[in-house]
């Protein structure tokens, strides 16, 4: 199979969000299409999500095929989700991914989520060395490139910003997902109850944060009843401003003249009104992902995809196997040096 | 200049946190640490960390000041503006040095670190963020180690690792090429200090580090015991 210039398909499969996208050589969007799996009750039980995506699988690559008016022949370069993310669904991308390969002769590359985030945010607000800031259901990085890789500079000690809002959200009985609904109940209230504030270094802590929010929103049983609007707002003020700091920490540390924001819980107001404000006191360019490619999304894959085949070509089969716990700082980033 | 005058000069660096102002209170050369209102968050948890960090920061110097351990002596508190008044340690940030060092003093100031933090938590004192940014070299080679904002008490192994982990954190992802090297002198040095009280602690505390490790995020399964 000999290098070509055309379109790439990238496959997203790391958790609820199955996506396909399609991207050419220059980084231009032809197609995206999402299907996400929303449960009706309870959070994403893996095996659930697998059936959901290998149901549903085939339509979403047709319609993005459909959307970039090409087929399968007009591609030239298949891009997949790797790593990280919950095993069996990352199998149905892998696996899907090696066949389209294999039937369709097309060559293949596997995708770290994490770094494609990054690079689509990149790609999209133009943004040449950043300090980024990913926040998402899975995942609460601060990281920049620094010596050949992607360094962790800061992350989660135990569960994700998304994770926890979202868990206090199914606490509160509000129904999956559960981020905008917090959001929106926060702007109504600006009564602050004390939650904990724990901050390691650069490291964060949400497990006790949400631990507390928990016992807030159950605590009719002591007579007490606090209102769910202000255990929103106080949960945001507290996580945010967690957050926040750390990247202002990470910032005055790695001197980056640039932060980017991206990731689900990126779509939250608040959170881009702080980081903002922490920009402009540092004379930093701020810069938030587009909503459209701040989730998770087939473009991000199919970009990252690209930029691994420009500078080390195909993978070989052999390698194509999933990877559900590789870290981001394991990868090397050669379209960088 | 006048004896008995607080004069506030320069502000010699603005970190994430604060701001270190150059002075002089009563004839001695002082830094003000100044930790500024922060628009970012609201004023309830900027007013609740910004005291809770001022008051911690200045008792903890003051303790650890008193193991006979290279920290800036405090002057004044001030809690209105939450300002730490305290010595100005002349020297430059071990961050900017390490590219300058060569093998043997690299080795020899990582030993020397490594003897500090093991002083720190023997005495029950946890830095909570021990990074090059925060450790001072004074011309004629003495460490000194600043910010004690994140500082908390604790006699726990695990805690002590934590602070052991971060550091290696920083070493990794912002001196990667020296790490190996540091690294190791830097725990020989820790090491060392505690075979002088002739504890096992520090072995523990060293072999613990690991076991964090293998509990962060995204390790391999292999990998965890």
């Amino acid at each position: 199979m000999e290098k070509k210039e055309g379109l790439c398909l990238g496959i997203e499969s790391t958790a609820h969000t199955w996506s396909a996208g399609i991207v050419d050589f220059n980084g231009e969007v032809h197609g995206l299409v999402n299907n996400v799996y929303i449960p009706n009750e309870g959070g994403l039980h893996p095996a659930l999500v697998r059936e959901y995506h290998l149901i549903n699988f085939k339509d979403t690559i047709l319609k993005a095929l459909q959307e970039a008016k090409c087929s399968m022949k007009d591609i030239s370069l298949i891009a997949f989700s790797q790593s990280p993310g919950l095993g069996p669904i990352l199998r149905i991308g892998a696996l899907v991914a090696r066949l389209l390969s294999q039937v369709h002769e097309i060559p293949i590359v596997g995708v770290n989520h994490c770094i494609a985030h990054i690079e689509i945010g990149r790609l999209m607000c133009n943004i040449e060395d950043p300090l980024t800031l990913y926040v998402s259901g899975g995942n609460t990085i601060i990281s920049a490139y620094e010596s050949t890789r992607y360094q962790i500079f800061g992350e989660t000690l135990d569960i994700s910003i998304g994770n926890m809002i979202d868990m206090v959200a199914r606490d509160a009985g509000l129904s999956h997902p559960g981020g905008p609904k917090i959001e929106k109940l926060a702007e109504k209230s600006n009564n602050y109850i004390s939650l904990p504030y724990v901050v390691k270094g650069m490291d964060l802590s949400f497990s006790g944060l949400y631990t507390a929010a928990r016992n807030l929103i159950e605590s009719s049983e002591f007579g007490i009843k606090f209102e769910l609007e202000d255990v929103a707002y106080s949960l945001q003020e507290t996580s945010f401003s967690m957050l926040t700091e750390v990247t202002e920490r990470a910032l005055a540390h790695t001197k980056k003249s640039e932060v980017l924001l991206t990731g689900g819980v990126a779509a939250n107001k608040r959170l881009q009104e702080m980081i903002k404000n922490i920009c402009e006191d540092h004379g930093t360019r701020y810069e938030v992902v587009p909503q459209r490619f701040a989730g998770d999304n087939g473009v991000m894959i199919a970009w990252t995809g690209i930029l691994r085949f420009k500078s080390e070509g195909e993978f070989d089969l052999s390698q194509t196997n999933i990877r559900p716990k590789e870290r981001m700082d394991n990868i090397s980033i050669p379209w960088r040096n | 200049m006048e004896n008995n005058a607080i004069m506030r000069g320069d502000i010699l660096h603005k970190g994430a946190e604060a701001s270190l102002i150059h002075g002089f209170w009563f004839g001695k050369e002082v830094i003000f640490k100044q930790r500024t209102p922060k628009k970012y968050r609201i004023e309830p948890i900027d007013k609740q960390i910004r005291l809770a960090r001022t008051l911690n920061e200045a008792r903890a110097l003051i303790k650890v000041k008193n193991y006979g351990l290279n920290v800036p002596q405090v002057f004044e508190i001030d809690i209105s503006t939450s300002t730490i008044v305290m010595k100005y340690i002349e020297g430059k940030r071990l961050k900017d040095l390490i590219s300058v060092f060569d093998d043997d003093k690299k080795n020899k100031i990582f030993y020397e670190i490594g003897k500090f933090i093991a002083k720190l938590h023997q005495n029950g004192h946890i830095h909570g963020d021990i990074t090059t940014s925060n450790i001072i070299i004074t011309s004629n080679e003495e460490v000194f180690l600043i910010d004690f904002g994140l500082h908390e008490y604790s006699d726990s192994i695990e805690d002590k690792s934590v602070d052991l982990h971060l550091f290696k954190r920083v070493l990794i992802s912002s001196h990667g090429s020296d790490f190996d090297q540091c690294f190791k002198a830097f725990i020989k040095g820790y090491l060392s200090d505690y075979d002088l009280i002739s504890s096992d602690e520090g072995k523990y505390i060293v072999k613990n580090i690991s076991s964090i490790e293998s509990r962060g995020r995204y390790v391999k399964q292999e990998e965890r015991k």
